[in-house]
């Protein structure tokens, strides 16, 4: 019997991707913002956003005064979100030798800025999380893989790793749980902007049923069934008359809002080591309209977690007319209510933040 | 997707029959040469030849087919790139309409159809400064 979880409270510089993207803040006035406004104590960030010339021009020098500068302001670094680009050259995908070197490099930066844990993606086959896990030991980094939309706990491929974590048993493989999985409706500011792009009511009603349609249907489990959910939001665009909104919709509607019911995430709990709280707005009760935040923060709660939730806000795509970082405060202030009716708490503080996060990452799950 | 940022406000300029603009990546995070697939750089509906275009990021100048290969060069989300190109401007016009078509991979997406690309494109009105 678990414990009841008490998450760390925290938030990805992602959210506030059309801000930096705006040069309203370098990296050092944004983590300075993010301490202010209290929104950590976990700080994560995307290493090929924030840090010029990642992976291989991080030199000495910049790492410590990242160090110093999140020391000062008080911040814990959770997680480094590092990219597996299997893309990268243009006349075929990466190797899996060539893959390994490609993490080593980011998964190095990871450990000199002092983030424990390594957030890599679904790209990654089982073999190549065990190629990985000599990397993990010698830089003593957990890699956690994201499970983002359109996958989700269930699928067939996180199945796949689960089942290779549990034979590794190691306690630097595991997951990294992206709320975007287990999406319950279409954002509603999403539908907002599309209306000021000039869809009518009809088409967004049509996209809404569809949407809905899968969500009822449930998640897909297969990569096939991913592919012809994509096809329909598409020949949707096209039947209505506005084709060139086929792809955003169809990108949207399956790799952002994830229709997997919650209790997917059983499947992998045991090794969830990070979470993305992803999150789409907050309305004007308080509440995220489309994501079951508190039904998530229950479930880590009664799961027994003491990793970091990352907040992580998504609509910054689409949405051009409401403040980032007010939002944030909104999502924190429903995690928080949502530990509190749980019977816990969202940790808050950065020195129990600190003993609770070594202490999480440092055993092997057990499922 | 910020497609509206493509575009620098005011960083026309022409100099003996090119002209250049600066270009902001649409996207939220870095991504190497050999992923910046293609441009166009249309001024009052003249498009510049394909052939003469060139990319300058990190103080380097590429053509696109030197592009393919590069991996070691990297465009920042907070840094400019210079899209330059062959085209005179028209004489009798002071407010010049900037087009510019991006096509970017993204190198973490691989769907069934290959890593996935976006096209996106901008469009801004503004004076050109000769150099």
């Amino acid at each position: 019997m678990n414990t009841l979880g008490t998450p760390i409270q925290g938030v990805t510089l992602y959210s506030f991707t059309r801000a930096s993207h705006a040069r309203q803040y370098d990296l050092e006035s944004l983590i300075r913002k993010v301490a202010a406004e209290g929104f950590g104590p976990g700080l994560e960030l995307i290493g090929f956003s924030s840090l010029r010339g990642f992976p291989n021009r991080i030199d000495d020098r910049f790492a410590g005064k990242f160090r110093e500068l999140v020391q000062e302001v008080d911040l814990v670094p959770t997680s480094l979100a590092v990219n597996v680009d299997t893309g990268l050259r243009r006349d075929r995908l990466l190797t899996q030798e060539e893959m390994v070197e490609y993490m080593r490099a980011q998964i190095e930066v990871a450990a000199r800025l002092g983030f424990p844990i390594a957030r890599v993606q679904i790209s990654l086959s089982p073999d190549a999380m065990e190629s990985l896990l000599p990397v993990a030991e010698k830089y003593g980094v957990t890699l956690a893989l994201e499970v983002h939309a359109d996958q989700h706990g269930a699928h067939e491929r996180v199945l796949a790793l689960r089942d290779r974590y549990e034979k590794l048993d190691s306690p630097l493989l595991g997951f990294t749980a992206d709320w975007g999985a287990t999406v319950t409706g279409f954002a509603p500011s999403l539908l907002e902007a599309y209306r000021r792009r000039g869809a009518s009511e009809e088409l967004l009603a049509a996209v809404v049923a569809l949407w809905d349609g899968f969500y009822a249907e449930g998640p897909p489990n297969t990569q096939k069934v991913h592919g012809e959910r994509f096809g329909a939001f598409i020949g949707l665009a096209a039947r209505h008359g506005r084709p060139e909104l086929g792809i955003d919709f169809a990108i949207n509607g399956t790799g952002l809002f994830g229709p997997a019911p919650i209790e997917t995430w059983q499947e992998i709990m045991p090794w969830v080591r990070h979470v993305h709280g992803k999150f789409f707005g907050i309305d004007e009760t308080g509440e995220e309209p489309s994501v079951p935040v508190r039904g998530l923060v229950a479930q880590l709660v009664e799961n027994g977690y003491h990793g970091a939730i990352s907040s992580e806000y998504e609509g910054w795509h689409w949405n051009n007319w409401q403040d980032p970082f007010e939002i944030i405060r909104g999502e924190h202030a429903l995690q928080r209510a949502a530990a509190k009716d749980a019977g816990s708490s969202m940790v808050t503080d950065s020195r129990i933040a600190r003993e609770l996060l070594h202490s999480h990452l440092a055993q092997p799950a057990r499922g | 997707m910020i497609a509206d940022r493509i575009i620098e406000q005011g960083t026309l300029t022409t100099h003996e029959g090119q002209a250049a603009v600066e270009v902001r990546i649409p996207w939220y995070r870095a991504l190497p040469g050999s992923c910046i697939a293609g441009a166009t750089l249309s001024i009052d509906g003249t498009q510049a030849p394909a052939d003469t275009l060139r990319w300058s990021m990190n103080g380097r100048t590429f053509s696109f087919d030197e592009l393919v290969n590069e991996t070691d060069e990297w465009w920042f989300p907070l840094d400019s790139a210079t899209l330059t190109g062959q085209l005179a401007l028209r004489q009798d016009i002071e407010e010049h309409e900037v087009q510019v078509e991006l096509k970017v991979y993204i190198p973490y997406i691989i769907t069934d159809h290959g890593v996935l690309h976006i096209e996106e494109s901008d469009t801004k009105t503004m004076k050109a400064e000769q150099r």
